[in-house]
């Protein structure tokens, strides 16, 4: 409805920001803009700057992928910019705008500054326009609550012409697209099995239509047959909504079959992103390749891997220099002196913080990081070699 | 084949290992019983030197096969065999038993106790089982060293909340070595870690059983992962074996349809030779009540299948599989030899 877009507007220009009378390309092209975002966790000497300084877009209708080890600030990057982050979580600089798009006229679209809404317009795009589907979601659903309770719940709040028996009806039909018998509704979140509990939590996801719907490991503590039910029917479910998606996980694996683009997480920072064929086929960051070095193949030749040596970085630390020298096999002393920006790669469209890369770097790249890469067919065809 | 000269001596065997429980269904009138086979007819041998790897998805029996090898859950029926000396499985476990066969969990934060440093974690079963004060010490540092925590001290008086989940999961593997184990049974001992530190648990596992000869069970959902350490393969569902292989033929060719599955759904960012998917389009864990425990799920399933219970095939060298797509093949006749027994004339059959 147009009433309520000037309504976002104009507390959006209390607020500072310039609603867009005409939608601009870019707000037409990506759903979500992200610049700049640092968050840290605690003050003075204690605090741990757990996301610095990302900046990242999400196209409409795709999928970016997130990637990283554990506490390198996934979790802490999209809690920050759907503005669940708590105490003593802070937002210490950037922003993240949600571009709104009309039900009516999908051409028209409305920025909203996530960083700086109040509650009110929170409320009013969380789940009709940006859904979340938590890291704990297995442990997300109240426990004493039937489930039918929970899509009851965000059915009547935000869509209020919907009757009791719509209501119902509408909840059987979201669980029938994850593959639930209707009767779940009526079971406690213990009488299903995680798999179950997280297709729930997506089918809730689902439920107001979102433009765009972050998951945070949806399937890291399922197994790997449940895994791949899961990611095949969210597939199938973006095929028919066209709805984007921001997907973390720490497997690098399966995001190169997920996602469109991914975004690699390296103690806060991003340290590459690039289209995911390309990232698998030939990574940039000496990072990104221990990480795809970490897995053992299913295919091939049984040899021994390495994986990635030591530990990743204390981040209530200062630090100097490349947050990854410590762990690179490449490391130089400039490494140590300097921290390496997130720079565009020449004109390949993807972008890498790594000295090894820079115009003027004086070292020869090291082969592993040097693949060269052939543009596949499809904008996400994983599964080219060499 | 009666010419078994280098067969080598299984450390610890199993056979025809089951384990029924039995819950109660509350139901609207009457209390119903429902009986979960969980582990039904499981034999194996974990020999010297060798990592036998299990694999299966969750709820497949696994976790409760390794708690009936290291004996904290007793089998319905079955036998154990330690160096070829039948276990008298009714009896309490012993203390000798406990130091043979030692058994680490999935999640080293559970597993370790908070409130004590990781010196009393590796003293204090040292003590139970019968080192001297003196020495006790000594003996953690040179555990420490064998799991690539380096140097010792800077781990003995650290609490776990100090350290990494890769250093816990170290230390939980020193504690299970530090009594001179010759089986270890690594129950998903890397599920609960993060990616960058999974490979050096694996190698760590490796290099026990390359160089120190231990016998290793190692028990995973991640296929890809199995494939990487395993000498033997064996593949469980719905509490039975479906598929075993030497080495990870079954991997690389594998047979039973739940196998194909597991494979066809592993993260595969090469693409390469992926299995039908057809497999894929399941629900929920179930188990067929009578014929094979695959049939509601597997995308070959026969009027057959669902009456009757497939025995096991042999479809290559010691490659079996317990299908009906291979009946063509000969029966395995009984799946292991009985260890201990071959004195008294019960030689191999196969
Ligand atoms: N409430 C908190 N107080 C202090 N530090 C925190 C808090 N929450 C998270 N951190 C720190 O922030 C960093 C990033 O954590 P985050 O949970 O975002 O990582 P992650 O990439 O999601 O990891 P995982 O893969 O384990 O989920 C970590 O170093 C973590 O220890
Ligand atoms: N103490 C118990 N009482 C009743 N049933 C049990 C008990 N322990 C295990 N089970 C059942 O036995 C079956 C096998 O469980 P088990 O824990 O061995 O599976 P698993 O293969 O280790 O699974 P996961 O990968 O989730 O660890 C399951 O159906 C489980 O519910
Ligand atoms: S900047 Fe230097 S230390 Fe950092 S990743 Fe590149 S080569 Fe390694
Ligand atoms: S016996 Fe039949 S149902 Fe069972 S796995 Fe084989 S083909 Fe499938
Ligand atoms: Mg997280
Ligand atoms: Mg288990």
């Amino acid at each position: 409805m147009s009433t309520s877009r000037v309504d976002v507007g104009d507390r959006l220009e209390r607020h500072g920001a310039t609603p867009a009378r005409e939608s601009t390309p870019s707000a037409r092209a990506f759903v979500l803009e992200v610049s700049d975002l640092s968050v840290h966790y605690g003050v003075d000497a204690n605090m741990v700057r757990a996301v610095h300084d990302v900046t990242l877009n999400v196209r409409r209708s795709t999928v970016l992928g997130v990637a990283g080890e554990s506490g390198s600030g996934k979790s802490t990057l999209v809690y920050a910019l759907t503005r669940l982050l708590r105490a003593p979580g802070v937002i210490s600089g950037g922003q993240a705008i949600l571009n709104v798009s009309s039900p009516d006229d999908p051409t028209q679209v409305t920025p909203v500054n996530l960083t700086t809404a109040s509650e009110r317009e929170l409320r009013r795009v969380r789940w009709s326009h940006v859904s979340i589907v938590l890291q704990s979601a297995l442990n997300a659903l109240n426990p004493v609550r039937r489930i039918g309770r929970e899509f009851d719940e965000v059915l009547r709040t935000h869509r209020r012409s919907l009757s009791r028996s719509d209501r119902r009806r509408r909840a059987a039909e979201l669980l029938a697209l994850v593959g639930l018998e209707p009767d779940r509704l009526d079971r406690f979140p213990h009488e299903l099995s995680g798999g179950q509990r997280q297709r729930t939590m997506i089918a809730l996801a689902l439920a107001l239509d979102p433009e765009l719907v972050v998951m945070d490991e949806p399937t890291t503590a399922l197994d790997v047959v449940t895994q791949r039910e899961i990611i095949t029917e969210l597939a199938e479910l973006r095929s028919r909504f066209g709805f984007a998606m921001i997907f973390i996980t720490h497997d690098l694996s399966l995001l190169v079959e997920l996602a469109d683009e991914i975004v690699v997480m390296y103690a806060g920072s991003i340290v590459e992103r690039a289209n995911a064929g390309e990232l698998y086929a030939a990574p940039r960051h000496p990072y990104t390749l221990g990480l795809l070095e970490s897995f053992p193949p299913l295919h091939g030749e049984r040899r021994e891997l390495t994986g990635i040596a030591g530990s990743p970085p204390d981040l209530a630390a200062e630090s100097v220099g490349c947050s990854f020298a410590p762990r690179c096999p490449f490391a130089m002393d400039r490494c140590r002196a300097e921290s390496p920006p997130l720079a565009p790669l020449g004109d390949t469209g993807r972008s890498v913080a790594c000295w090894l890369h820079t115009e003027h770097s004086v070292v020869p790249v090291p082969a592993p990081l040097a693949r060269r890469w052939t543009v596949p067919s499809g904008p996400a065809a994983p599964g080219v070699s060499r | 084949m009666m010419t078994d000269v280098v067969a080598p001596v299984a450390r610890l065997s199993a056979r025809g290992l089951t384990r029924h429980f039995t819950t109660r269904v509350p139901g609207r009138i009457l209390a119903a019983k429902r009986v979960t086979r969980a582990v039904e007819d499981v034999s194996l041998d974990l020999v010297a030197g060798r990592v036998t790897a299990v694999v299966g998805e969750s709820g497949s029996g696994k976790s409760v096969l390794a708690r009936m090898l290291a004996r904290i859950v007793t089998p319905t029926s079955g036998e154990l065999f330690l160096e070829g000396n039948a276990i008298a499985l009714r009896a309490r476990r012993t203390l000798d038993y406990a130091a043979q066969v030692q058994l680490v969990l999935q999640d080293p934060f559970a597993s370790m106790n908070p409130v004590h440093p990781v010196r009393h974690s590796l003293e204090r079963p040292l003590l139970i089982h019968g080192a001297h004060k003196a020495e006790v010490d000594e003996l953690a540092r040179s555990v420490l060293a064998r799991v690539a925590l380096d140097p010792p001290d800077r781990f003995l008086d650290r609490y776990p909340h100090e350290l990494s989940g890769g250093q816990l999961q170290r230390v939980s593997i020193a504690r299970a070595l530090c009594v001179q184990p010759s089986v270890l049974l690594a129950d998903e001992p890397i599920s609960m870690l993060d990616v960058s530190v999974r490979l050096g648990i694996l190698n760590l596992l490796k290099g026990l059983a390359d160089h120190e000869r231990l016998a290793i069970l190692y028990i995973t959902h991640d296929i890809a992962s199995a494939r990487y350490l395993a000498d033997e393969t064996i593949v469980m569902y719905a509490g039975q074996v479906v598929e075993r292989s030497p080495g990870t033929v079954l991997i690389d060719e594998p047979a039973h349809p739940y196998t194909q599955l597991l494979i066809a759904s592993v993260p595969d960012p090469s693409g390469a030779a992926r299995v039908d998917r057809g497999a894929g389009e399941s629900r929920p864990f179930v188990r067929a009540e009578e014929g094979c425990a695959f049939a509601l799920r597997c995308p070959h399933a026969t009027s057959r299948c669902r009456h009757e219970c497939p025995p096991a095939f042999v479809i290559g060298e010691g490659h079996v599989s317990r299908c009906w797509l291979h009946a063509d093949q000969a029966p395995a006749s009984s799946d292991l030899a009985t260890p201990g027994r071959q004195r008294e004339g019960e030689a191999t059959k196969t």
